[in-house]
């Protein structure tokens, strides 16, 4: 191991997995290590900005900035009704052709991977993401897992299927569930395991994309909202974070034309911020609450006029130092998202879109920590009463204190950045 | 002079709230002392209306004095401070800072009427007049036939931020390299130690607004040392605008940081007289202020990026 050993960060292309590889990042670097990141195309100067060293993977083909905006238009077009679905509703519709399109994405991927790893030489790599791509396991040093969806992506008995927003209780519908997300995934999996087998890799089982490390794993989910498995997942291999909350810039609420009230932040995330309909239609009904709001609106705010005096719209947010400032977040169920809630003690409205939000909004709904809601079918009165409900639920705001507390007291980052160097230590001396 | 009275109160609102601004960054606590001369050189202004601003936060319960000694801060928790910022703005509030808010947030439309801006501010169409004129100096709106009024372009999204960069790149490295630049090195020291007092404040408490504040004076500083008389106009009608207007973007302190040293350093090569070195650093700090983050993403989809890179 070098005298500061090299960490290769390899988050997936989303802001969840990238901004809490940044969160681990800074605790490593403050440990004494050298975080660099692995960039998916797209990220350039994200890590630049909080100081990390960059390596890119390129575009084999780079589509033009008019491409890129007609494939999402198309996209928008043909997904936002699949959002309105039922879990398992999304699965032939969302879920099967997004993970055909990871599979494409480690396809395209490996080559550049393999030699960005030969370049970098780390001493263990991260990965943040729901797939293995064979170049991390070829490049001959440790692995980490970092578990950055809710916990239902590591399957148990007693834990509800990864995806299905449901019950664990309901097993029935948990069976039904897992058998539909088989059929869903089947050819997307079988052409992964092919690649896998070219690669060098064993096979997974049906319906697995990625395997624990056998060096280290790291899970958000903090104890607060855990399952209580039927195979526990042990230490040292398995390191739960209690969320894992980056430090951000300091965040001074702007000056609103209405100064009373309890202050909302409320964000879908980038890919939520694509309806701007539905977004227009809850600023309709927040124009009547007594409450001040601050939405996330990512790239489409020219999309806005006529903003009401109790509402402020930006295309960015620290998002971590605003939800420390507000009484209630609305956010699609991101685990970062939802984490973030939890560690700073605030109650989370979930309207989730897709994948894992679903599994987060059963979960806040069945500890107490928040309240699950369709996003979009609802009528005004409906929403007005889930914001107000949770605005005056003075037990809710009692138990996210002391889930609060318990998180803040070690932190995530310091945890997850301890537990690689350890991991790091441990295997030197066992080679 | 009514007119002149008011001026000089709204002066002192905003010096006031740029001290506090000031006390924020510095995390300075309940007691601690304000030196004058410390004030009056971060805000790069005399004595004299920095005691006039110490007076008025006093008033407002923010400082206290004693006698002999000067000032103290009578609150510290940043939330305190803050809310104190935020009343000082609202007491600041003139119509034409109100209609010019309004719109940066997207409250009022393009296109506005005297009328319908005299009735949603509750005011005389001579006050909205009178309001429009000033907005339409700083080039924020501009007065169509007939009575309606449209506002110009402003810095309120990604997409404008990102056009106002590209413009900036065309044209601010020029603004260097015309013949007969001329560095004001008064000027630029006291700049160059308010910058250097910034990267002593700790890691995650300088603000985004902080921050614009100083960018845009040394931006102004850059436009007002050409010697090209319309490279000079334009730019400070631009850079007038993004104070006005420019929303607090939020940028990682890292790139803040770094930003504050690439000013430092383009300061060093001008005051050598190295204006090609100066010029092609102001091109590197352009060009990285512009990185942005793409403005969706999501797991299996390539991420959507909009605006060209520089």
């Amino acid at each position: 191991m070098s005298v500061s050993p090299i960490i290769a960060l390899f988050p997936e292309a989303s802001f969840g997995a990238a901004l809490n590889c940044v969160g681990i990042a800074q605790e490593l670097q403050r440990l004494g290590a050298t975080p660099v990141f692995i960039c998916h195309p797209g990220f350039t100067g994200v890590f630049a900005e909080y100081g990390f060293k960059e390596y890119h993977l390129y575009e084999a083909t780079p589509s033009s900035a008019h491409e890129a905006e007609d494939y999402w238009q198309s996209f928008i077009s043909n997904q936002l009704a699949h959002f309105d679905l039922d879990p398992e509703a999304q699965l032939p519709t969302y879920v099967g052709p997004t993970w055909e399109a990871i599979v494409d994405t480690v396809e395209a991927a490996e080559e550049g991977l393999e030699a960005l790893l030969t370049r970098i030489k780390p001493d263990a790599i991260l990965l943040d993401n729901v797939i293995m791509f064979p170049a991390i396991i070829r490049a001959g040093c440790p692995w980490v897992r970092v578990v950055s969806c809710a916990e239902t992506e590591l399957p148990d008995a007693n834990v509800p299927p990864y995806l299905s927003g449901l019950d664990p209780k309901d097993r029935l519908a948990c069976k039904r569930f897992e058998k539909s997300y088989l059929k869903a995934t089947d050819s997307a999996h079988r052409r992964y395991n092919t690649f896998r087998k070219a690669r060098g890799l064993a096979p997974l089982p049906a319906g697995n994309f990625l395997e624990t490390s056998e060096h280290l794993n790291l899970i958000l989910a903090p104890t607060a909202v855990r399952y209580d498995r039927h195979i526990p997942l042990a230490e040292p291999e398995f390191v739960f974070l209690e969320g894992c909350v980056r430090s951000e810039t300091r965040f001074d609420s702007p000056h609103f034309p209405v100064e009373d009230g309890p202050l909302i932040y409320m964000s879908f995330g980038s890919l939520g911020a694509i309806d701007t309909q539905l977004i227009e239609r809850m600023i309709d009904v927040f124009a009547k609450l007594p409450a001040r709001f601050l939405i996330n609106v990512g790239g489409f705010l020219e999309a806005y006029q006529r903003v009401p005096d109790n509402v402020f719209l930006g295309s960015w947010f620290p998002q971590p130092s605003v939800v420390a400032q507000s009484a209630l977040f609305i956010h699609h169920g991101g685990n970062n998202s939802y984490c973030e809630a939890l560690y700073h003690g605030v109650p989370s409205l979930i309207m989730p879109y897709c994948w894992d939000g679903h599994d987060n909004a059963q979960r806040a709904q069945a500890t107490g920590t928040g309240l699950n809601m369709h996003r979009s079918n609802w009528t005004d009165g409906e929403l007005e009463s889930a914001v107000l409900s949770l605005l005056h639920d003075v037990e809710m705001q009692r138990r996210l204190k002391g889930i609060s507390e318990a998180m803040k007291a070690v932190p995530g980052t310091s945890r997850a950045a301890m537990a690689v160097l350890d991991c790091i230590e441990s295997n030197m001396v066992a080679d | 002079m009514a007119d002149t009275r008011r001026n000089a109160r709204q002066n002192h609102l905003a010096l006031a709230q740029q001290i506090i601004n000031i006390a924020l960054e510095r995390a300075m606590k309940a007691g601690d002392h304000l030196p004058e001369k410390l004030f009056s050189d971060d805000c790069g202004v005399s004595r004299t209306p920095i005691r006039s601003a110490f007076r008025l936060l006093e008033e407002n319960n923010i400082l206290y004095r004693r006698e002999e000694e000067g000032y103290f801060l009578a609150i510290s928790e940043s939330d305190e401070l803050l809310q104190a910022a935020q009343a000082l703005e609202g007491m600041e509030q003139t119509l034409a800072d109100r209609i010019l808010s309004d719109r940066a947030e997207r409250r009022i439309g393009d296109v506005q009427s005297v009328s319908a801006l005299a009735r949603k501010y509750n005011a005389s169409r001579h006050s909205v007049l009178f309001a429009l004129k000033i907005l339409s100096q700083d080039g924020v709106a501009t007065q169509l036939p007939g009575r309606s009024w449209a506002f110009q372009p402003m810095l309120d999204s990604p997409k404008a931020m990102d056009e106002s960069l590209a413009f900036r790149l065309i044209l601010e490295p020029q603004a260097i390299l015309a013949p007969g630049f001329a560095v004001d090195s008064k000027k630029a020291g006291i700049l160059r130690g308010r910058m250097e007092d910034f990267l002593t404040i700790r890691e995650g408490r300088i603000t985004t607004a902080g921050f614009m504040r100083i960018d845009t004076e040394f931006h102004c500083f850059i436009a007002e040392c050409s010697a090209n008389r319309f490279a000079r106009g334009t730019l400070l009608a631009h850079h007038r605008l993004r104070r006005a207007t420019q929303k607090d973007t939020s940028v990682p302190d890292f790139r803040l940081r770094q930003s504050l040293e690439e000013h430092l350093g383009i300061l060093d090569s001008l005051e050598q007289n190295q204006f090609d070195i100066a010029a092609d650093q102001m091109v590197l700090h352009l060009r990285r202020s512009r990185t942005r983050r793409p403005e969706a993403a999501n797991r299996g989809i390539p991420p959507l990026i909009r605006r060209p890179r520089a």
